[in-house]
């Protein structure tokens, strides 16, 4: 008998010493709330945390690695913020300058975006996302709180394409506003205007403001075309050539109101009719 | 003798390392567990029985110092270091790290361990143990059978 439990036992210990270990594992487990084991578990817990506080400065490589990613990722995401709102800033700012622009002029005006433009041709014209469906025709004067800007030259049903002062065909009826001057206002290139049919006798002064005339047709009167440059005196003429410096920064524009109402049609065909 | 010592030495200090700095290797809060490979190492040099009692005494020594469930790291250990066993050869216990055998060893009792551990642990929870297990046992796993590649690697240079 004993024999064969000796047996039993070289054939099997291995076996019975892990169900024998395996039992105790267990029966610690059922005693795990014992004061005594609980105790020893608590003065091991401080040993171990006094060790780990001290160690603790040590950092973590691979976790540092994560924070800096996400710092760098957060640190992107916030730019962008940042460059969004300042954004919204200058928009807001512009929206208001233009609101209260809206609300000081006495014109029926549509607001409209300039969604494309050219400056460096000679026929120079901006495409604005406003059209027929918005009332606006061809001939309506366009212009942006620094002043005049141009007129309508064709007109689809969303949009619309604006001939600006810097166009070789663009000419305007003005007056100088100190001396109540009336002149013709061109563009002959370059970045400014030239007012013309004034006669050498006339006192034309640089810094004197230069505004659309009673007399257009097209455009509303009183409306900021300039500021006077220079005056060159023209030989072997009685006119002189006033430059003009425009009112509107034509390569930062990006939103212009068009004054809806249209001149009067009975005058304007009665001064056709006297023109053939 | 001397070399139950050193066992001893080797597995208290490797214990001290676990609980103290393993941390600083930490993946996504998963850790190595270099005792388990310190317990393969045993059991694949001495066998089975010492496997499982170093199994036992390393596990009840982590149950002491984690603060966790008292007694089921000396169960799921002692499961760890009998399974290891098996891969036991007494003709080649001078070529343990030298082979994939030890590789095999660490990546099945590991999984086994952590399967057990969290199969209890979790027992009565709302969490499911496939859950558990994907989420961290086989991350543990994945990472402690990296590690043991490298004494591997280095026995074989």
């Amino acid at each position: 008998m004993f024999r064969l439990v000796l047996y039993i036992f070289e054939t099997f210990r291995a076996y019975l010493v892990f169900a024998m270990l395996v039992t105790v594992s267990i029966f610690i487990m059922a005693i795990s709330s014992n004061p005594q084991l609980r105790a020893i578990q608590s003065f091991s817990l401080t040993a171990i945390g006094f060790v780990e506080s001290i160690l603790s400065f040590i950092p973590n490589p691979i976790e540092l690695q994560h924070q800096r990613d996400a710092l760098q990722n957060q640190n992107v995401k916030l730019l962008q913020e940042v460059n969004s709102l300042r954004q919204s800033q200058l928009e807001n700012l512009e929206l208001r300058r233009l609101l209260e622009f809206k609300e000081q002029t006495s014109f029926s005006i549509v607001a409209s975006d300039v969604v494309g433009k050219s400056l460096h041709l000679l026929r120079n014209t901006i495409t604005l996302d406003v059209g027929t469906n918005d009332s606006v025709k061809p001939n309506m004067a366009i212009i942006s709180d620094e002043g005049l800007v141009g007129r309508i030259v064709a007109a689809s049903e969303h949009y619309s394409v604006g001939q600006i002062l810097l166009h070789r065909d663009c000419r305007v009826s003005a007056v100088v506003e100190r001396s109540r001057t009336n002149g013709i206002v061109a563009w002959e290139g370059g970045t400014h205007l030239v007012l013309k049919n004034i006669v050498k006798s006339v006192d034309i002064k640089p810094g004197d403001r230069i505004v659309t005339s009673q007399f257009s047709s097209i455009y509303p009167a009183n409306i900021e075309i300039g500021i006077v440059v220079a005056a060159k005196q023209i030989p072997e003429t009685i006119f002189q050539e006033i430059e003009i410096a425009p009112s509107v920064e034509f390569s930062k524009l990006e939103r212009v109101f068009i004054v809806t109402s249209v001149a009067d049609s009975e005058r304007v065909a009665l001064e056709k009719s006297i023109e053939k | 003798m001397t070399r139950f010592i050193r066992y001893i030495l080797w597995g208290v200090v490797l214990l001290a390392i676990q609980t103290t700095l393993v941390r600083l290797f930490s993946v996504e809060n998963v850790l190595p567990d270099i005792v388990t490979i310190w317990l393969v190492y045993v059991a694949l040099k001495e066998g089975q029985i010492a496997g499982t009692i170093s199994g036992f005494i390393s596990g009840l020594l982590i149950d002491f110092v984690s603060g966790d469930f008292l007694g089921l790291s000396a169960l799921t250990k002692t499961l760890c270091g009998f399974i290891a066993g098996f891969f036991y050869d007494e003709f080649k216990t001078n070529q343990i790290f030298g082979t994939y055998r030890f590789f095999f060893a660490v990546l099945i009792s590991s999984l086994l361990h952590n399967v057990v551990y969290f199969a209890v642990y979790l027992f009565g929870t709302d969490i499911t143990l496939v859950a558990a297990v994907l989420h961290y046992g086989v991350g543990t796993t994945a990472y402690t059978s990296a590690v043991s590649l490298i004494p591997m690697r280095r026995r074989k240079k």
